[in-house]
């Protein structure tokens, strides 16, 4: 392990951090752009008839939409001088993972904006205000799942391990780095869990058997 | 001092700066005198009836004849409309350093002076127009621009979408670059290893064909930035591209061209329909610039490689070949390189309703992976791969979602808590890094395979996503413990229920989360391309790699896993539905435990 860190250069550390700020920084775009079409879809659902139809089909779709793919699918369909509203519409790495997420957690927050509403609606407003916590596991879920930007060349938290694994010639070298990796990751996230967990179960005492919404799954 | 007829000619068509020129004037004052010798015999060549001066003055002089009257005719060959509009569209490269630069305004390189020379021949101005790897074929056909000088390789598949002019004007090779420290020495070495390539390269195929990942890039220009900042750890290139690098010494300390493959002969194009006077005009430019040593003194001026130019113009001074029909003599003209791939038995089919669907719907529909056996192939293999790893994931998943669930739900910490160490460590690693373990460990295992890459896959996606299920199936385990606990307190538990039975209707009730995550393991399998296994992604990465209709494959690709998740999502219905229902018998006492 020491022998290992002595073979890391002394920039590793600082360019991992800048890398996993790269992760939260997609996470963050996502989530964003998640929340706002997501709630529109939420509403959509709420409406009813057609339109509810409509935004049901929408939400099921971008659900079945693997991120992977949807992330190649801009990377390579849409052309380099595309351009939207007469303005230039090139895609940077960062914006390509970042939007490939937004079918995910659009459909994600679209769920849990839904079960907020109806709890809302019920009178269940602290049941409702779980519609909180969801997301920022969903963010969570989105910081990890933007490690997929590896495949297209995207600087972020996975990439800098995974070009500092490829100078090391011995398998173990690399496994230990790559549990590094795993401990880097792991702390943020098992905090936010923890912490997600608490406000949950303050939420959870506070309200009458309020349901939270659907499991998560990573945006993979 | 620069007035020789060789020296003024080259200034005259190539913009060389004056300061370069009276050096070379007073450094080659021997080379000078010979030079004088050559353009005066070559001059009197240029006399000679059936010389290929000759040949061309005639040609142009035929196709002026008939100008202003020709020029609107809409049948008109582009010589004529070149020739007409006093300007000629060169499709160029921006960023291909010795060949193509483009500095603000300014453009240099090597085929931005030969496209020079040939508009001066022509008589006519030079509008140069940006080109890629991708675009610089379907730029001809759309009429965009006239003629393409643009790192072109000649190859068969080539000769069936454009017209080459022959002679060519360069030759290079594909070489593979890589770190000094990287062991990589041959193809031998490339299975598993991922190579930075530009769409469109006639060399991409051959890569594939090792078991090479590519990743791809538009433009050649990106490829030394990407290895020096580790992006790419190989990148694959014409010797011509890297040759500017390496005299950098940086990079020629911290890099290394491992070894090179396919050599191809590099051609100027025009466009196959519309095109034969302008096609023959240059194939006579070119042979009277490889003959005059012209193209030698453009490369020599960009510090370009000029040994294939030195046996060229020595081939083209000959006798049989300094003629008007040398461009068409085998024994003086280079052949393609033979790329040309078998085509599928159904390719004509394949065409037409490309065609139909342009013609009729406006959709520019495009199929590479059904016209050419090699593609078609891999698109089956493809196809066939990722319904396997959907399986194998889902199985995985399942199973070690069982299996975790046991172990958390036990008894004994001396079982529970290395499952749970377990979990919070693969709950920690983001996918794509438990992928890269789970291959570095397989490839540890086992020599470099497809079906080896495919196992890591499954075993990744079946663990990422298992423990997250078996973790909700053992918080069921115990939830149900716990109520038995209670009922049996108040005196109300019908029965306690133990082993199997309680498993069982723990499945039933975490059924919604079990679902949730086989679900997420199908959606997760693209991924596994990342590592190297042969899925649809990745077999289409590749197809895309030496043949066009990008957007119409990743749009494909998405409708196929989309339509795969759906229908999985559909089957995972079915599955929780049954268990929440064998749940319900359970606890309606209708199924004994």
């Amino acid at each position: 392990m020491m022998a290992l860190i002595e073979k890391l250069p002394a920039d590793f550390l600082p360019s991992f951090l800048a890398g996993m700020a790269v992760n939260f920084e997609i996470a963050v775009i996502s989530i964003v752009v998640g929340l706002a079409l997501g709630a529109l879809l939420a509403f959509g659902r709420l409406v009813g008839g057609a339109l509810g139809g409509l935004a049901a089909s929408v939400i099921a779709l971008m659900r079945a939409a693997p991120t992977f793919v949807v992330m190649f699918f801009l990377l390579n369909a849409i052309p380099r001088d595309a351009e939207l509203f007469g303005m230039p519409f090139a895609l940077s790495g960062v914006m390509t993972v970042a939007l490939s997420l937004v079918p995910y957690s659009a459909a994600y927050v679209a769920d849990a904006a839904v079960d907020a509403l109806r709890h809302l609606r019920g009178g269940t407003t602290l049941a409702a205000l779980l519609f909180l916590p969801n997301v920022m596991r969903a963010f969570f879920v989105l910081v990890m799942s933007s490690s997929a930007g590896a495949a297209i060349g995207v600087t972020e938290g996975v990439t800098v391990i995974l070009r500092q694994a490829e100078k090391l010639p011995a398998l173990d070298d690399r496994l230990v780095l790559f549990a590094i990796g795993i401990v880097m990751f792991g702390i943020p996230l098992q905090l936010a869990f923890v912490l997600i967990s608490f406000i949950q179960k303050r939420l959870s005492r506070a309200a009458v058997r309020a349901p939270a919404a659907g499991t998560p799954q990573s945006g993979t | 001092m620069c007035t020789s007829s060789r020296s003024a000619r080259l200034a005259r068509s190539t913009d060389v700066p004056r300061v370069r020129c009276l050096v070379r004037a007073l450094v080659g004052t021997v080379a000078g005198a010979l030079i004088a010798i050559g353009l005066v015999l070559s001059g009197a060549q240029a006399q000679v009836a059936g010389s290929p001066d000759a040949a061309l003055e005639r040609l142009l002089d035929a196709a002026r004849e008939g100008m202003p009257g020709t020029c609107a005719q809409a049948d008109a060959d582009r010589l004529i409309r070149i020739l007409c509009a006093k300007r000629i569209r060169i499709g160029v490269r921006d960023y291909y350093p010795l060949f193509g630069t483009r500095t603000g305004d300014k453009r240099e390189g090597y085929e931005i002076d030969v496209g020079m020379a040939i508009g001066r021949m022509l008589g006519v101005q030079v509008e140069f127009v940006r080109v890629n790897a991708a675009t610089r074929i379907p730029l001809l056909a759309e009429d965009r621009i006239d003629l393409v000088i643009a790192t072109m390789g000649h190859n068969t598949q080539r000769d069936n979408q454009v017209r080459f002019i022959r002679p060519h004007y360069y030759q290079s090779e594909t070489v593979v670059v890589g770190r000094r420290d990287l062991p990589v020495a041959n193809m031998t070495d490339l299975p598993g290893r991922t190579v930075c390539v530009t769409v469109g390269n006639g060399s991409n195929a051959q890569l594939v064909s090792q078991g090479a990942r590519l990743m791809l890039f538009d433009e050649a220009g990106v490829l030394p930035d990407r290895l020096k900042d580790g992006t790419c750890s190989l990148a694959a290139q014409d010797d011509s591209f890297f040759a500017n690098y390496f005299k950098e010494p940086d990079f020629s300390a911290a890099f290394f061209p491992k070894f090179g493959f396919a050599q191809v002969p590099w051609g100027m194009a025009v466009a196959r329909q519309g095109s034969e006077q302008l096609a023959r005009a240059i194939d006579l430019i070119v042979q009277v610039f490889h003959r005059d040593g012209l193209f030698i003194d453009i490369a020599r001026f960009h510090r370009v490689e000029s040994a294939f130019l030195q046996v060229q113009q020595r081939v083209w001074r000959k006798p049989e070949c300094n003629v008007d029909t040398g461009s068409t003599n085998p024994s003086c003209i280079l052949p393609p390189l033979d790329a040309a791939l078998k085509p599928t038995s159904f390719a004509p089919e394949v065409t037409a309703v490309e065609s139909w669907a342009a013609k009729e719907a406006g959709i520019d529909l495009t199929l590479p992976m059904l016209k050419t056996a090699p593609a078609w192939s891999m698109f089956q293999e493809g196809v066939l791969n990722s319904l396997i790893l959907i399986a194998g994931a889902l199985i995985a998943t399942f199973v070690l979602a069982v299996l975790f669930g046991a172990a958390m739900a036990a008894r004994t910490i001396l079982v529970r808590w290395p499952a749970r160490t377990v979990t919070v460590v693969l709950q920690s690693s983001p996918i794509v890094l438990t992928l890269v373990i789970a291959a570095a460990i397989a490839h540890g295992m086992f020599p470099y395979s497809g079906t080896v890459a495919l196992g890591a896959a499954i075993a990744a996606l079946g663990l990422a996503n298992g423990c997250n299920a078996g973790q909700a199936l053992a918080e069921a385990v115990w939830s149900l413990r716990a109520e038995q606990g209670t009922e049996m307190a108040r005196g109300t538990a019908p029965g306690v229920l133990r082993g199997g039975g309680l498993f069982a209707r723990a499945l039933g009730r975490s059924a919604t989360q079990i679902v949730a995550f086989l679900i997420n393991a199908a959606k997760g399998t693209p991924i596994a391309s990342f590592i190297g296994a042969p899925e649809l992604l990745s077999s289409l990465t590749d197809i895309t790699s030496f043949a066009s209709g990008r957007a119409t494959t990743y749009s494909l690709l998405l409708v196929f896993y989309t339509v795969v998740v759906i229908i999985v999502v559909w089957l995972c219905g079915k599955l929780r539905i049954y268990l929440e229902n064998r749940q319900a018998r359970i606890e309606a006492g209708k199924v004994t435990a």
